[in-house]
Parts: structure tokens; C-alpha cells; sequence
């Protein structure tokens, strides 16, 4: 680069955006879908390994995760949580920026969404009405909470140079802590002899669509769905998006092309601060009815980084991998009740999962020996 | 480089650091704070025990880093290294392990550790891996299978009490006051730390494998040119880092004796906070185990603050070295990073 030719270098932004986004889609499930597999199979090996039945194993995987139709409402909620939680991490991994704090901003946004409602109800009518009005304004709390604890490791980033995966866990680790101290403590609802806040009132929850779960509405899904919608025409067909995902894979060029990179980092964490804080609105109202102490919510957030990863950090492929994810883990649910296969299982073939996404070389190199195709290189 | 060339590279950060003693000393003075209660013998001993797992991560981390990986999954290996040495222990003695059985596991788990880091590294150096997202997998993994071994092995996340290492008594010089109690009567893990860490600094900066990991992170080209497996290399520097680390946290769990794997696991953030303490000490062996010193002895405050009547919530409290995490890296986080950390290397032949 060496003369000023901003029509150049927006050319070379184009290019690398349209390789980026439309760059073999057809790679990528293939890579997924064979991370999954391979993960799986080493699962199994393991489960043989430890003296149990892999087969039983796998039969418990597909009855826990969509024998009956409790099964299906838990795989649905799983996947409503993995499919929000997953896009607030592809809206930073796609734009280069690694949130890793999905966890910590999903449980500020949760605890700020509980507490908003239960400030705001008495001054508001009660019944369907009022419970809509609180529903939303605990939503955008949320969503504002998520944003603000995001938009700080983004700040730090972005003018101190500060390394956004460390901070970002640590941050984790601080709101699992405050919350768990505030929960205990300032915000315990009275007589409570758990530490929990007080439960948000009767009227102020989903409606079961469908499914009769206490812990499953479609309209939380149809929530998730609607943010995938939104997020995906945002990173794909506004400038704001546009200067993300270049920024994220050409920052150079995309600097040179007048994109303020250090706000953009601090736009991008915002976003997908936001999402989590949505994320965690929708954990309390639909699954809890409370806050209890974080470190027993899930860890929805950090399963989270598999999905997008799995997802190669689109928004839409986030769908099918937070299904996917939602079956795993009510497929842990279920083995945790009925086998005696330890669940924590799970949770390694998610890590192997991740493991094998990040070397998609290694498919590219072992594919053709093993007499697979299905590559289009 | 020598301690004094380091002081004076980095003048801002030794005057700073000494400024903040100087600062929270003051602020010791002027709030009244019983300051002997706080720094005490016994703080300083548990400050050096909580320092180690630290340490010997960072010193890892920090070799990988400058041959050019960045080892981001040091806090999985450190996970594995905890549940490896514990179930080890466990298989050797069973509920009563002798001293011999927990240096064995301890061996053990380091060995196990390298296996894996084995693993990591040909996904990273042979596979070129995306190093962040591969290193995030470990930790994942670890997450897992640390606590998944401790359910096949006693039916819950958590381990019953096995054995914690014995201290090492030196005859006579232990006798001395203060010196003696922190140095002669320690764990002996302290002190392999500490000989561990003047070790990785000698080869690093006096021997030639130090210089060529260097340059196998500032500029692998000459290093090949020169007729140096850049390659190879790296596989010896991310399998130290793997191995240091698992060996970290086979060290914690040595001294806390029972592995706990709820949460976070007992490793609780220890292998991040390493990272940070070799970005701290500027990739520098000795700095990075000051640093770890410095997270210690802030992991142990709240021990200190109840003896000295101090009232704050534990839970607070709890947070402290992670919140000087967010400080260090606020105020020290454009720390220059070796050239060719995270670009994958191709020789030409």
C-alpha cells in the first residue's frame, strides 16, 4: 500500500468480505460435520474405555435428547439458550474480536432483567398487559446491562491495548462472583432460604405455545430466531455489519479504507453484549422465574464459543449448532437421571469438538487419504 | 538480559510497580490497617504456595509464546495435570498415599500432560490450527475430562482428601527467624519452582536453544536460513509449556490434597492468570514468577483480612487477583509481542 487510493483499498475490503462470506459453505459442514463426528466417536471410545456400554450410551444420547416430547421441549430450551448466547459470540468472532465473556454478560443481563421486573411492578398494572410492558422493559435492561459489561473489555481493548480473552474471562469470573455475593446477600428476597432473589410475579412470563413445559415457551425460541434474523441482515447488509467482518478479517485494509477500527471493537463488544444480556432475560423469565447464584446457572455462555465456532461464526449456521448443542445437553440431562455414565462426558466432546473445528487442515490432509471426497478444493 | 538490563528496558514498569508497594503501603499507614497482621510469615509461605502453579504455568506459557505459539490452553493443562496427578495418587495408595506415591503422580501427570501437548502441537505447529480457538478447546476438554475422571474414580466431581506434599525441613537453617520458616521449612515444590524458573531464564538467555526459540519467534526466516528446524522448535517449546503447566497443576493439587472439580475446576482461572503474569513480567522467567508472586499473595489476602478482623465478604474478597488481572493488562497490556506469534511457519524446502 504504498499510495493513497481509497478506491483500491475498499476494492480489496470487497474482495476480502466476498471470500469471507461466501467462502465455500459447503467446506464448512463438511469440517463440522466431521468434527462432530470424530468427537463423538472419541466419546464413545472413552465411555468404552471407563467400562461402560458405548452403545446403551448412544441410545441414551437419542432417547434423552428426542425420545418423548418433555425431551423435545429440554432440547428446544437448550437450543433457544445456545442459539441466542451462540450469536452474541459470532457477532465478535466474525468482526476478529474474541468475546470470550458471553458467560459473565449473560448473568448481568440475567440478574439485571430480575431485578429491573421486580422494581418496576408495583408501579405498573398487573395482568397480561402489565406483565408484556415489564417483560420488555426487563428485556432492554438486559440487553443494556449485557452491552455496558461487554462495551468495558471492548474500551480496554481497543484504547489500552489490553488482551480482550484474558480480560473478558476475568470478568467472567468477577460477575459470577458480585452477583453470587449480591444474590446471597443485598438482593436475597426475604425469607428465602436458598440464595435467591424473589421470584418476578405470576403474570410476567412466556406463554406455552405448543409445548406444556414450565420451562419452555416457542415464543423464547421465536425470540432467538427473530435475533438471528436481525443480526444476520445487520453483519451482512448494513455498513455498520460490513466494517465489522472486514475489520475483523483485513484490518488493514479496512483502516486504510477509513474504518475506525477501535470503535469498532468497542461497537462490536457492545453488540454482542447485548445479545447476551437478551440471552440471560430470557433464562431468567422463561427458565428460572429468579436469579440464583451463577455459578449453578449453566454455562450456556461458554458452550456458547463451540456453537459459533461450529457455526464457522455465522449467524444462521448458529440454528442447526445450537439444535445440535440443545440435544447434547438434554441428552446430559437425561443420562444424569438414567445411565450411570458420567454426564461431564459431554462437556469433553464439546471441548473435542472445538478441538477439531480449529484444524480444518487436518481434515483437508487426513480426507483424501481415508478415501473421502466431499471436498471442493 | 541480565536483571539490571531489564530494569532499566523497563524503567516505567519497575518504577511503577515500586511506586504501587510505595502507595499501598501509605494507604497501610493512613487507614490504620494492621499491617503485621496482614504480612505475616505464615502469608508470606502461602503467598509463595499459591504463587507456584502460577509461576510454573507462566514460565510455559511463555516459552511457547516466544518460539512463536501462543498456548492459550494452558489452563486446560493445568486442569488435567490436577485430576491426572489426584487419580494417580488415588491408584497408587488408594485413601492413605504415602509421600512416594504422590511424587510418583506427580511425575505422572506431568508425562500425561506431555502427551497431550504432543497432541497440541501437531494440531497447532503440523495442522497450523487456529491457536486461540485450539487453545480454548483444551480448556474445554479439560473441563470435561478432569471431572469426568473424578466421577469414574469416586462417583463425584470432587475428590476425598488424598495427600498433600510434606514440607522439607533443612536442619538448622530452618532455625533461623523469618528466612528459615519461608525457605528451609517450604514445600519442596516451592523450591523446585523457584530453581525451575533461575533454570528457564539461564537457557532462555545464556544458552544457544534459548536464542533460537527467540528467533523462532522474531524471525523464524533467519532462524531456517541458519540452518535451525523452525518446526522442531516449536514442537520442543509448546511441549514445555504443556508440560510446566500440567505440572503446575499437579503442584496445586499436591498442595491442597483433594481434587475439587465443580465450577471451574480447583484450577479456577490460575492457568489465565499465568498468562498475564508472563505478559507482566515482559516474557522474562524471573519477571513472570514475580508477577505469579504478586497473584499469590492477592489469592491469599482474605486469609490475612479474617485473622486481622477485616470485614469484607469472602466472596469479594475472592476477586481481588482477578481484578489486578484487569488493572495489570489495563495499565501493561500493549506489552510487545514476539513478531511471529500465532503465523503458522513454512520452510521453503
Amino acid at each position: 500500500m504504498s499510495d493513497a487510493d481509497p478506491g483500491r483499498a475498499r476494492a480489496a475490503v470487497d474482495r476480502a468480505a466476498d471470500r469471507m462470506l461466501d467462502a465455500s459453505v459447503l467446506q464448512r459442514v463438511v469440517v463440522a460435520t466431521a468434527s462432530t463426528a470424530l468427537a463423538l466417536l472419541v466419546g464413545l471410545a472413552v465411555v468404552a474405555a471407563a467400562g461402560y456400554d458405548p452403545l446403551l450410551f448412544l441410545g441414551n444420547v437419542f432417547e434423552g435428547a428426542f425420545g418423548d416430547e418433555n425431551a423435545l421441549a429440554r432440547t428446544l430450551k437448550f437450543a433457544t439458550l445456545f442459539i441466542l448466547t451462540g450469536v452474541a459470540v459470532a457477532v465478535a468472532f466474525r468482526a476478529g474480536v474474541f468475546n470470550i465473556g458471553v458467560q459473565g454478560q449473560f448473568v448481568v443481563g440475567g440478574v439485571v432483567c430480575v431485578v429491573a421486573i421486580l422494581r418496576l411492578a408495583p408501579a405498573l398494572p398487573t395482568g397480561t398487559a402489565g406483565g408484556v410492558a415489564l417483560l420488555v422493559l426487563g428485556t432492554a435492561a438486559a440487553a443494556l446491562a449485557g452491552g455496558a459489561y461487554a462495551a468495558l473489555p471492548g474500551v480496554l481493548k481497543a484504547y489500552a491495548g489490553a488482551n480482550e480473552i484474558i480480560t473478558t474471562i476475568m470478568l467472567n469470573f468477577i460477575a459470577v462472583g458480585v452477583v453470587g455475593y449480591l444474590v446471597e446477600g443485598p438482593l436475597r428476597g426475604e425469607g428465602n432460604r436458598a440464595p435467591n432473589t424473589e421470584r418476578i410475579p405470576e403474570y410476567v412470563e412466556l406463554p406455552a405455545v405448543a409445548f406444556d413445559s414450565p420451562d419452555f415457551s416457542v415464543v423464547g425460541l421465536a425470540v432467538a430466531l427473530a435475533v438471528v434474523a436481525v443480526v444476520s441482515v445487520v453483519m451482512t447488509r448494513t455498513d455498520v455489519g460490513y466494517d465489522m467482518v472486514t475489520s475483523g478479517h483485513q484490518e488493514r485494509a479496512a483502516t486504510y479504507s477509513g474504518v475506525d477500527a477501535a470503535r469498532t471493537v468497542v461497537a462490536t463488544m457492545t453488540l454482542s453484549g447485548m445479545i447476551a444480556g437478551i440471552a440471560g432475560a430470557v433464562f431468567a423469565v422463561m427458565v428460572q422465574g429468579y436469579y440464583s447464584d451463577p455459578s449453578g446457572v449453566g454455562t450456556y455462555g461458554f458452550d456458547a464459543i463451540a456453537v459459533s465456532l461450529l457455526a464457522a461464526n455465522n449467524p444462521l449456521g448458529v440454528v442447526p449448532a445450537g439444535l445440535l448443542f440443545g440435544a447434547l445437553d438434554s441428552a446430559g440431562t437425561h443420562i444424569g437421571i438414567n445411565s450411570d455414565v458420567p454426564v461431564q462426558l459431554i462437556d469433553g466432546i464439546v471441548g473435542l469438538v472445538v478441538l477439531f473445528v480449529a484444524a480444518p487442515e487436518l481434515f483437508r490432509v487426513v480426507a483424501p487419504r481415508a478415501g473421502f471426497g466431499g471436498d471442493d478444493r | 538480559m541480565s536483571v539490571t538490563d531489564y530494569a532499566a528496558e523497563n524503567r516505567v514498569r519497575v518504577g511503577s510497580a515500586a511506586a504501587l508497594v510505595v502507595l499501598v503501603a501509605a494507604a497501610a499507614v493512613a487507614l490504620d490497617l494492621l499491617v503485621e497482621a496482614i504480612v505475616t510469615v505464615g502469608f508470606v509461605e502461602r503467598a509463595l504456595q499459591a504463587a507456584t502453579p502460577i509461576a510454573l504455568a507462566a514460565i510455559g506459557g511463555l516459552y511457547a509464546e516466544k518460539s512463536g505459539v501462543f498456548n492459550i490452553g494452558l489452563e486446560g493443562f493445568m486442569v488435567f495435570g490436577a485430576a491426572n496427578a489426584a487419580a494417580v495418587t488415588w491408584l497408587l495408595g488408594g485413601g492413605s498415599p504415602s509421600q512416594a506415591d504422590l511424587w510418583l503422580a506427580i511425575l505422572a501427570a506431568v508425562l500425561i500432560s506431555v502427551a497431550y501437548a504432543v497432541v497440541f502441537a501437531v494440531l497447532t505447529v503440523r495442522y497450523e490450527a487456529d491457536q486461540i480457538v485450539a487453545g480454548l478447546a483444551v480448556w474445554f476438554v479439560g473441563l470435561g475430562f478432569g471431572p469426568f475422571t473424578a466421577v469414574v474414580l469416586w462417583g463425584s466431581r470432587n475428590s476425598p482428601s488424598i495427600a498433600s506434599v510434606n514440607d522439607l525441613t533443612v536442619p538448622v537453617l530452618s532455625a533461623v527467624p523469618v528466612v528459615g520458616r519461608i525457605l528451609f521449612d517450604a514445600s519442596p515444590l516451592v523450591l523446585l519452582t523457584a530453581v525451575l524458573a533461575v533454570a528457564a531464564w539461564v537457557v532462555l538467555y545464556r544458552t544457544r536453544y534459548g536464542y533460537w526459540i527467540q528467533a523462532a519467534g522474531e524471525n523464524p526466516e533467519a532462524l531456517d536460513t541458519a540452518g535451525v528446524n523452525v518446526a522442531r522448535v516449536r514442537y520442543a517449546a509448546v511441549i514445555f509449556s504443556g508440560a510446566m503447566a500440567g505440572l503446575g497443576g499437579a503442584v496445586l493439587l499436591a498442595h491442597a490434597g483433594s481434587f475439587i472439580g465443580t465450577g471451574d475446576t480447583m484450577v479456577n482461572g490460575r492457568g489465565w492468570i499465568g498468562i498475564v503474569a508472563y505478559l507482566f513480567g515482559s516474557y522474562n522467567p524471573l519477571g513472570a514468577a514475580a508477577a505469579a508472586l504478586l497473584f499469590g499473595g492477592l489469592d491469599m489476602l482474605q486469609i490475612q483480612f479474617q485473622t486481622a478482623g477485616i470485614d469484607l465478604p469472602n466472596r469479594l474478597v475472592n476477586l481481588f487477583p482477578y481484578v489486578a488481572v484487569v488493572v495489570v493488562l489495563t495499565f501493561w497490556g500493549s506489552t510487545r509481542m514476539p513478531a511471529a506469534v500465532g503465523e503458522p511457519y513454512e520452510s521453503e524446502e
